[in-house]
């Protein structure tokens, strides 16, 4: 739910919920190519090619990186407080972009993995154990990314 | 001699005034707000504009969003590509 002071709180209710969350860093680095070289790799222009792997790619690496250790560590940090029950996860404005760049590193590997495509047309019924999780667990990621570009980034 | 210098300084001289396009490509992930909201941002284009944009990308697979100096282009890749949107850099035609 928004904060007053512009960010977002999560309420854990039970160990599921935080297996949940700490699922987004988990789907986020399982990726068979890195982000970050797949993005580069756009790039085919032969003058510009050598410069983009040499400078671009390790920055956009280190950015993307950088943003999923830094959820990783406030999940962690949350679910210490909260004993692993109950409990809030708080993200501030300042970290909204960290939040949603990791959200969208687990949706991206979820997609290169499984191929949901649009999900509005795919019934978790009809999948089977391993690919409902995952889609389910991309539509949580969808979810917070839509109440962060919503109350927060906006 | 004299005759080449000219023409090698002629060819880089019409290089590096051919304009660049920066390319916004269709994925399957990122949501139709945040292309819109990173256009406004990167670019500082008022939400219609970026909205008119990101149709485009949604609806025919890619967008041109800026035209321009190929260093500023280049810049304006980075950027995008560290917003996570698939974005290329083409010679205008």
């Amino acid at each position: 739910m928004p904060t007053l002071d512009g960010g977002l709180r999560i309420d854990a209710e039970d160990p599921r919920d935080w297996q949940l969350l700490k699922s987004i860093t988990h789907d986020a680095v399982a990726g068979d190519e890195k982000l970050a070289q797949r993005l580069g790799n756009l790039i085919t222009d032969e003058e510009l090619a050598p410069d983009w792997r040499e400078y671009v790619i390790p920055d956009l690496e280190e950015g993307f990186s950088s943003a999923v250790l830094h959820v990783t560590t406030s999940i962690a940090a949350a679910r210490l407080e909260s004993g692993g029950g109950p409990g809030p996860l708080w993200i501030t404005r300042d970290e909204a972009f960290h939040w949603y760049s990791a959200l969208n590193q687990a949706r991206l590997a979820l997609e290169d993995r499984f191929h949901f495509g649009p999900g509005e047309w795919i019934d978790p019924a009809d999948l089977p154990p391993l690919r409902r999780a995952a889609f389910l667990r991309s539509q949580f990621d969808c979810a917070i990314q839509g109440l962060l570009l919503e109350h927060v980034l906006r | 001699m004299a005759d080449s210098d000219t023409l090698t300084r002629t060819r880089e001289a019409t290089a590096l005034a051919v304009p660049w396009n920066v390319v916004v490509h269709d994925d399957p992930v990122n949501l139709m707000g945040y292309v819109t909201w990173v256009l406004m941002k990167i670019f500082g284009y008022d939400e219609k504009k970026a909205a008119i944009l990101m149709l485009q990308v949604h609806q025919l697979g890619r967008s041109i969003v800026w035209t321009g100096q190929r260093e500023k282009a280049e810049f304006y890749v980075q950027q995008l590509q560290a917003h996570q949107l698939q974005t290329t850099l083409e010679k205008a035609a």
